[in-house]
């Protein structure tokens, strides 16, 4: 690997964790050998799993999964936690940074995206072009309005526009919605759903992050490749294919933050 | 610009067919030209020619935007897509097919062995496969199994064999898949085209 890419990776290890320590998050590093948990192979299963002195281990896959067992097995103090390290997957490593938030508040938890957009835009002056939103619970609310069979689900997931039309006609409202630019959807859910709560904080984000002048995008196909997030999920792009921050509810009280580290960070 | 991964062969023939079709000469007159290039480039459109089975890998990886591939090779393997629409051509089917006399299945050989797995399973019926990659019509015929599962299209490399189809299993047709980041930040470019080519009015 180019220096300048392990330099990069370990400067902007220290400015994050430096960050994070100033915003009063505490700071964990942990072994990289873990307990074996049946669960952390079900989410990732790239996760390599050994045995010694008649013990199952694996080696930490997944820094959100390790801080969860962590929280879940200990009384804790603190309910804000950063982190910067390694991962295996695959036999082969990865670097992690982010935030763990357990049982925060709306506010909270926007505060903390807040933090991350502005450290990005201000500490390297960035720009953010886009963020992606989600949150499953909306399916849920056409699925229940408009009494729609469970299995519809797969096919707003893999945005299969002709299998929907085909089976709600081309005016139905998820079909019209669906077929939508997906920056013209957040008016549509609104129009509908505006008094939801999900919406509510939508909206409130999509006001908090005006100051970053970036195209605000809601899609019900939108979902992350990690099964664990059940709630609100975002991704934010720089000017790249690639998101640079990531992060969304999980296990119905958590709430995580990523950062892609490939190329020693900030994409 | 948007790079479009497409496959040359039969799929890319009714692609063009289709287009001709609907007016969209544009690209019509740049991909008719084009014979051994791997791509081509129309106005914002960068065109690749890949194998049908890597479409949906070079889609999956950002590489191409966007895909035209049959609903085939999205069934037999997964990709992580977004498996935006069915297009109005290249349609054909799966098939068990074997000798006309053909009464029991017990050993069947196939390229597509998910789509087989699934069908025999789904049916509850025990049935050992046999992978081959190609010319499955053999099989039957030297006695390796006792039907096939493939793609059949006119029927006529069965009939050339002396199989006949003892069931249809699936209907195959060409898909329009995206990449599930792209989709998003080139969200501008991608809804033109899909709208080009009449995916969404």
């Amino acid at each position: 690997m180019k220096n300048e890419l392990i330099i990069r990776r370990l400067k902007f290890a220290q400015d994050y964790t430096q960050l994070l320590a100033d915003e009063n998050y505490q700071l964990v590093d942990m072994n990289m050998v873990e307990p074996f948990n049946i669960d952390d192979k079900r989410h990732h299963s790239s996760t390599i799993i050994f045995e010694k002195n008649e013990q199952l281990f694996s080696i930490r896959s997944d820094w959100t999964r390790s801080l969860l067992n962590y929280n879940e097995n200990y009384t804790l103090d603190d309910r804000f936690f950063g982190y910067f390290g390694s991962v295996v997957r695959n036999y082969e490593t990865f670097y992690q940074a982010g935030v763990e938030l357990y049982g925060p508040s709306n506010d909270e938890i926007l505060s903390s995206i807040d933090m991350h957009l502005s450290f990005v835009t201000a500490r390297y002056d960035e720009k953010f072009q886009s963020i992606v939103v989600n949150d499953d619970t909306l399916l849920d609310l056409y699925i229940e309005k408009y009494a729609l069979e469970d299995d519809i689900r797969t096919l707003v997931h893999e945005k299969n526009l002709s299998e929907i039309k085909k089976r709600l006609g081309g005016s139905h409202s998820l079909y019209t919605l669906l077929s939508a630019k997906v920056s013209d959807q957040i008016d549509l859910v609104n129009a509908e759903f505006g008094d939801s709560d999900i919406m509510l904080f939508i909206e409130r984000l999509k006001q908090l992050l005006e100051k970053y002048d970036m195209k605000f995008i809601l899609d019900l196909s939108f979902r992350s490749p990690q099964s664990y997030y059940n709630g609100f999920y975002f991704q934010a792009f720089l000017n790249h294919d690639y998101p640079l921050l990531s992060g969304g509810e999980y296990n119905s009280s958590a709430f995580g933050i990523a950062v892609n580290l490939s190329n020693g960070g900030l994409l | 610009m948007i790079t479009v991964a497409l496959t040359k062969g039969r799929l890319f023939k009714d692609f063009l067919k289709y287009m001709n079709k609907n007016g969209l000469t544009v690209y019509n007159e740049a991909l008719e030209e084009e014979t051994r290039s791997l791509y081509t480039i129309v106005d914002n459109v960068k065109f690749i020619f890949a194998k049908g089975p890597d479409v949906p890998t070079y889609v999956e990886s950002g590489v191409a935007d966007l895909g035209i591939v049959g609903s085939d090779i999205i069934t037999e393997d997964t990709f992580n897509i977004l498996n935006v629409s069915q297009l109005p051509f290249g349609e054909c089917h799966f098939s068990v097919a074997a000798l006309p006399d053909q009464q029991e299945f017990k050993v069947i050989a196939t390229k597509y062995m998910n789509i087989a797995h699934t069908h025999f399973k789904n049916k509850r019926q025990d049935v050992s496969l046999i992978h081959l990659n190609g010319s499955v019509e053999l099989a039957p015929l030297l006695g390796l199994s006792d039907g096939i599962v493939d793609i059949v299209q006119t029927g006529s490399t069965l009939r050339d064999n002396g199989l006949v189809e003892h069931e249809e299993i699936m209907e195959i047709h060409a898909r329009l898949i995206a990449n599930k980041r792209t989709f998003y930040t080139k969200e501008d470019e991608i809804y033109d085209f899909i709208k080009e080519i009449g995916v969404i009015e």
